[in-house]
Order: C-alpha cells, then sequence, then structure tokens
C-alpha cells in the first residue's frame, strides 16, 4: 500500500479505521484483563506476548497516515509492554491503570483518525510513560530495536497475503437491494404463472416455465443465503466493547465485577449488531449501577466481593439468543409492584401480572439513587423497545440475592424474513412467521366472550382472539364474519388475530418506515409484495403486548 | 444536481419553457424574475409550488393505508421498488379526503432532502409567474396554523396559491 499524502482524508483513512480500531480495542481490552489477572496474582505472560504484535500495527499504520498522535501513544504503550514482559515485579496496579488510560486513549485517537487533533492529550499521555519507565531505568537498547523495526515496516506496507477482501457494508446494503427486487419479481412471476395456468390448462410451455419459475427461486435462495454469509458478523464486535466499559463503571460506582463470556463466534447481521450494542450496553451497565452489590454487602451476605456479570450468546432454533446475567441482589419484586401500582397498572392478583410484564413499563425504575452511568430517562422499556424493533424478544428472571438475568432472543437477520401474508379489511399484511405458531380456521362457534374479550381453545389452553380490525382502528362496521385467525407467541405470550384471509407464505425485503408515519404500534415496517403493491409488517411482539388493551 | 434527479426534470423544465413561450406570445411580455410553478388542483382551487422542489408527478393505483398513521397521511406507495410515503395534501389544508379519480395524482417533492409525495385531485401545468404577481393571502384568512400560504400570484385571470412545503410538510419541525 502507498501513501497517498495527497489524498489523506480518503478512503485510507476509512481503511486505516476499518483496520486499527479493532486492533486497538482488543488492546485496550487486554489491559483489563492483565490487571484483572495481575490482582488474581497471574502473571499472564501470554497475554502480555500478545500485545506488542498488534501495537505494533496500529503504530506503523498510523505513522503511514501522518496520525501521529496516535503513533506516540502505540509507541509509548509498545515500550511499556516490551517492559512489562522483561521485569514481572513491575506488574502492579499503577501500571495497569496506566496502560487501561492509554489503551482508551489509542481507541479514541483511532477512531477519529484525524490529522487534526489536539496533539496535547498524547503528547502529555507519552511523558507520562516515559516517567513510569525511568522510575526503574528502562534498558534503553530494545527500544530501539524497536524503532528500527518500526521504520521497515513503516515504509514496507501490507504483507498479508490472505484471500480476505474488505468491502464497504453500504455496498453490502446495495447487493441486498437489488437482490430484494429479485425476489419480488420472482413472486410476481410465480403469480402470473398461476393465472395463466389457470386460464389455459395444463401444456407443455407452461411446464416448463413453472420448471424455470422453480428453478429461479432456488438460485435466487442461494443468492440470498451467500448474501447473508457475507453480511455476518460475530457477536464479540459488540462483546469486545464492554470490558473496558464495566472496569470503568465498576470503579465509578465503587464495585468489583469481572466479566464473562461465552459464544462471542456467534454470527449476528452487521445490520441487527449496530442496533443491539446500545441495548445491550445497558443491561450490563445496570447490572453493574443497580444489579450489584457493593464489596462489604456481597461477602455480609456470604458472596465473593467480586461480582460476576455473564454474557452469553448462543444460536437456537435459527435465531441468536444472548443472555445478561449478574450475580447481584436480585430484582425488588415487591418495590417493582409498588410502582407499577403508581403508575396505574391493574395489579388484581401478582399471579396473573407476572413481574417480566412490569418491568419493561415505561417510566419504572426502583432505583432509589439515580446514577449518573444508568441514570434515569432510559429506561428497561426504551432496551425493550429497542429489541422488540429488531424483532426481537426480552425476558426476565430473578432470584432475591441470587442475581437477575435478562434472556433476549434475536433474528439473525433482518433485512429478508419469512413471513405470512393476511389480509384484514381489504389491506394486506406481512405477519413474521418467527412469531407465527399456527393459523386455525375459525368455526363459527369457536370464539366464547369473556368480558368483552373474545377467547378460543388452543391446544388445552384459552387464549385471548382479538379482531385484527381492531387492533390496525382499521375495523368497518359491516363486514363479514372474519374466517381465520393466527396464533402468535413471542416471549412467552400467546394470543391470536382475527384475518379475513391467509394468502400466503414470502421472504419478504424489509423496508423502513418513512418518518412522516409516526411511530405506529403496531408496524415495524414496510415491504413490496409480488403484485408490487406495498404491506405493512406487523409488530408481533407489540400487538401481543398491548393486546390487553387493543382486544 | 444527481442524474437522475436531471432526467426527470429536464422535460418537466422543457414543458415550462413552451408553456412560457406560448405565454409570452400571448402578452408580448412578461418583465421582470419570475417563479417557476407546478400547478395542481385541490377542490376548485388552484395551488402551486416551486418547480425546484417537485422531482416527478405520477399516477398511482394503490396506496397502502399504514394503521395509526398520522390523519394527513394518506399511506405508502411503491415508487420503482422504493416505499414513498404519500400526504394527503387535502386534509392537510383542511379539506376533507376525497376518493382516487383517474385525474388523481401524486407529486412527488423533496424538501429539506426528504422525499414525499403529495396526493392531489389532477396536476394542471408547469408555468412561469411574474414574482411582482404575487400579493400576500389576505389577512383574514390566514391564521397562526395556516403558516404554509406564500402567498397568492394573480396571473392571467387566475388565481395560484402558492405553497411554503416545508412548512405544510415539515411543520413540527
Amino acid at each position: 500500500m502507498s501513501v497517498g499524502d495527497e489524498n489523506p482524508f480518503g478512503e485510507l483513512l476509512q481503511d486505516y479505521v476499518l483496520e486499527c480500531l479493532p486492533l486497538a480495542e482488543q488492546v485496550a481490552d487486554t489491559f483489563v484483563e492483565l490487571e484483572r489477572r495481575w490482582r488474581a496474582g497471574d502473571p499472564a505472560d501470554e497475554l502480555l506476548g500478545s500485545l506488542p504484535g498488534r501495537l505494533h500495527t496500529v503504530k506503523g499504520n498510523s505513522a503511514m497516515m501522518g496520525l501521529t498522535p496516535a503513533q506516540e501513544t502505540a509507541h509509548a504503550l509498545e515500550d511499556a509492554c516490551g517492559l512489562l514482559r522483561r521485569s514481572s515485579e513491575r506488574r502492579t496496579d499503577p501500571a495497569a491503570a496506566l496502560l487501561i488510560t492509554g489503551g482508551g486513549l489509542l481507541v479514541d485517537l483511532v477512531r477519529q483518525a484525524s490529522p487534526e487533533l489536539d496533539p496535547g492529550p498524547a503528547a502529555r499521555y507519552v511523558e507520562r510513560v516515559r516517567q513510569w519507565m525511568q522510575g526503574e531505568g528502562p534498558p534503553a537498547a530494545d527500544t530501539q530495536s524497536e524503532r528500527r523495526r518500526t521504520d521497515r515496516r513503516g515504509g514496507g506496507g501490507a504483507d498479508k497475503t490472505d484471500s480476505v477482501v474488505r468491502v464497504d457494508f453500504r455496498r453490502l446494503d446495495a447487493l441486498l437491494e437489488v437482490l430484494g427486487e429479485g425476489l419480488i419479481q420472482h413472486s410476481a412471476l410465480a403469480e402470473a404463472y398461476r393465472r395463466l395456468a389457470r386460464r389455459s390448462g395444463a401444456c407443455e410451455e407452461l411446464d416448463r416455465l413453472d420448471q424455470t419459475i422453480l428453478a429461479l427461486e432456488k438460485t435466487l435462495k442461494r443468492l440470498e443465503s451467500t448474501l447473508m454469509e457475507t453480511r455476518l458478523l460475530p457477536i464479540a464486535s459488540v462483546f469486545g466493547r464492554f470490558p473496558r466499559m464495566l472496569r470503568d463503571t465498576a470503579e465509578a460506582e465503587g464495585k468489583r465485577v469481572r466479566l464473562l463470556q461465552s459464544g462471542g463466534e456467534t454470527p449476528l447481521d452487521k445490520a441487527v449488531l449496530d442496533r443491539l450494542s446500545e441495548p445491550l450496553l445497558h443491561l450490563v451497565t445496570n447490572a453493574i449501577v443497580h444489579g450489584m452489590e457493593p464489596p462489604d454487602a456481597r461477602s455480609l451476605a456470604g458472596k465473593p466481593e467480586e461480582g460476576t456479570i455473564r454474557l452469553d450468546a448462543a444460536p437456537h432454533a435459527g435465531r441468536v439468543v444472548i443472555r445478561v446475567a449478574d450475580d447481584g441482589r436480585g430484582l425488588d419484586e415487591k418495590a417493582i409492584r409498588k410502582k407499577a401500582e403508581a403508575l396505574g397498572q391493574e395489579l388484581r392478583d401478582d399471579e396473573v401480572v407476572p413481574l417480566r410484564s412490569l418491568i419493561f413499563l415505561p417510566g419504572l425504575s426502583t432505583a432509589e439513587q439515580v446514577s449518573r452511568l444508568a441514570g434515569r430517562g432510559v429506561g428497561l422499556d426504551v432496551v425493550a423497545g429497542a429489541i422488540h424493533a429488531l424483532g426481537g424478544t426480552i425476558d426476565v428472571e430473578t432470584e432475591p440475592g441470587k442475581g437477575t438475568a435478562f434472556t433476549l432472543s434475536l433474528p439473525v437477520t433482518l433485512a429478508i424474513i419469512r413471513s405470512l401474508i393476511v389480509e384484514i379489511d381489504h389491506e394486506r399484511f406481512a405477519l413474521p412467521m418467527a412469531h407465527v405458531a399456527e393459523t386455525v380456521r375459525a368455526e363459527p362457534d369457536a370464539i366464547r366472550e369473556i368480558n368483552h374479550r373474545g377467547v378460543a381453545q388452543w391446544r388445552g389452553d384459552l387464549i385471548h382472539v382479538a379482531d385484527g380490525g381492531a387492533v390496525l382502528g382499521t375495523a368497518a362496521a359491516d363486514r363479514a364474519p372474519r374466517r381465520f385467525y393466527v396464533v402468535m407467541a413471542a416471549g412467552g405470550k400467546r394470543q391470536a388475530l382475527l384475518v379475513d384471509r391467509l394468502v400466503g407464505h414470502q421472504d419478504i425485503v424489509v423496508k423502513g418506515l418513512d418518518p412522516a408515519l409516526g411511530r405506529p404500534d403496531v408496524v415495524s415496517g414496510t415491504t413490496i409484495l409480488g403484485d408490487g403493491r406495498v404491506a405493512c409488517i406487523l409488530d408481533s411482539v407489540r400487538i401481543l403486548e398491548g393486546g390487553r388493551r387493543a382486544g | 444536481m444527481p442524474v437522475e434527479e436531471r432526467q426527470i426534470r429536464a422535460p418537466l423544465l422543457g414543458f415550462a419553457d413552451a408553456m412560457e413561450a406560448r405565454a409570452v406570445a400571448d402578452t408580448a411580455s412578461a418583465p421582470g424574475p419570475e417563479l417557476h410553478l407546478l400547478t395542481f388542483v385541490l377542490e376548485r382551487e388552484e395551488f402551486g409550488v416551486p418547480v425546484t422542489q417537485v422531482r416527478e408527478v405520477i399516477r398511482v393505483s394503490d396506496i397502502t393505508r399504514v394503521p395509526q398513521a398520522p390523519a394527513h397521511v394518506r399511506g405508502v406507495a411503491n415508487l420503482r421498488g422504493r416505499i414513498l410515503a404519500v400526504v394527503e395534501l387535502r386534509s392537510r389544508l383542511g379539506l376533507p379526503p376525497a376518493d382516487l379519480t383517474p385525474r388523481s395524482r401524486v407529486v412527488v417533492v423533496e424538501v429539506r432532502g426528504r422525499v414525499l409525495g403529495l396526493l392531489v385531485d389532477a396536476v394542471r401545468q408547469v408555468t412561469k409567474v411574474p414574482e411582482a404577481s404575487v400579493v400576500p393571502a389576505p389577512e383574514e384568512v390566514i391564521s397562526a396554523d395556516v403558516d404554509y400560504l406564500r402567498g397568492v400570484a394573480r396571473w392571467q385571470s387566475r388565481l395560484i396559491i402558492l405553497l411554503d412545503l416545508e412548512k405544510a410538510l415539515l411543520p413540527t419541525e
């Protein structure tokens, strides 16, 4: 790669961030882990050994881009790590703190990737490292050799010989749009074929047309799955941001917390990941600030002073399940019920209204002290909203004194979802198959009324049957009885929706909602059907939640 | 200007020039700066919006209603694979909504980077009117929540009500 000084702000900088930011983040996370290990008496030699190579790459690339503050910070960190590798007696808390500060700084500098940054913070940090190193006389020779290697690397360039190509994610989005059009055209073809077949009866040409349309569908499916695979990233790219954040938050709160992760390799569509990081961050912050007891309270309760937060991800039945669990004090169910009651939620019977339907209510926060970090304002309702907007569900389990666990279930991709197309009051709607349990013909006597709400027997249980038109606000007064109901299930809730017609299954390409449309509760997006008409995608999760009111 | 937009706008402008040539021939002279308008009909009134904000005019047969959308939104339509939100300009201007007719059109406009469709009863023409012909709307018909009337052009025995699309379509921003 030759450096174009004449174009220092173009794509090269973008490439630089793409390559170096993950490295810088790994380095910064490793520093946090080092501190933990050192405190536990583990010298963590192999962890230390993983650092210089990464720092070296960041340093070299920063130098190539003329980003001096990042280059010098990486260099100082490299030197400090070199010293720490040689002398284990210097692996102390202050040293770890110094590294962690530098790691954060480096991540910031790389992320901003601007030649116009104030060089002050980096210069001051480099000076701090220099003084720290002089505290016990760093062997200067080694630093020299490090520097020589940098020069070589700086002039040389990329020596990677693998077959990986970096692609701007927007290009993948553009490809997906094209694929989407292909899918729509395919369903238009299939529809036209069906009509033609009905009109003219069987013949050889029609058979061939049918074969071709089937083959086209297979081709498009293959294209879809290949494209989807290219959009997948390991969830570690989001998890990776947590260790440093967790350490800073725990420090600020006076708590001792360690983070255990598993399933970081679980793949998710980048579009999902991008919108997942905020809500996850919020759950982890909540766990530290509200879930964890201070160290003394923990030891009084007979628990280890250091609390544990587990972040686990795993693929499950075509979706991804993520669990955020802490071993803290658990949710205060009484306080939550009291607060919910104050918010006007009817709580006639504790058994009937489970905790999980209360904790995600807007305005519900039982924390007595409002913390700076997990302050008021953004509550679990916002987290739940963000997860629902992704077509996901969120559930909570808690046990007093033992801890709290949030379980999220998310679709692997947002872009193309298998849906059931239904008709309600002459409009077509798409219902994501992920939340459709069954479709049932509505026999005249099958639906009874209890307390003015429709109920039906389903698999031995009574479930609420809501009228589609009433839920959507489209109900016409003089209509024929609806002929089908669709049983929807998500997050432990079940409900049926009465519809006029079941049109069929279709893979739909999800398109957004224009801001001009406001924020409809029951619609999560739009899509284009085979006949070119636009249909709204129903938000099954929101309908399941609102069903108590809307039915 | 992006190529696509130019391609769409060019015929409009060509049409406007032709209309203008006729107008000039009719009146011999139209001095002073001019407003370049696309005019359309709602109820019985003629409205005008700047041609520079118009991307194209389309015929739509299917507008899908969106549950719980604001009252002045008619729904969404398929604009060559893009989802276009269609504003019911009638209800936005305090007129009763009307059924689609063969003359109904959607005027696709771009306002502050956002593309929206305006459902109108019919499109009349692309025309130029002298700025000097524009007078403020009579105070009696203006109220606080009707700030989207820019004025009225009196031109060749016509009254063209000039709409401020930013105020009419992005009222809360």
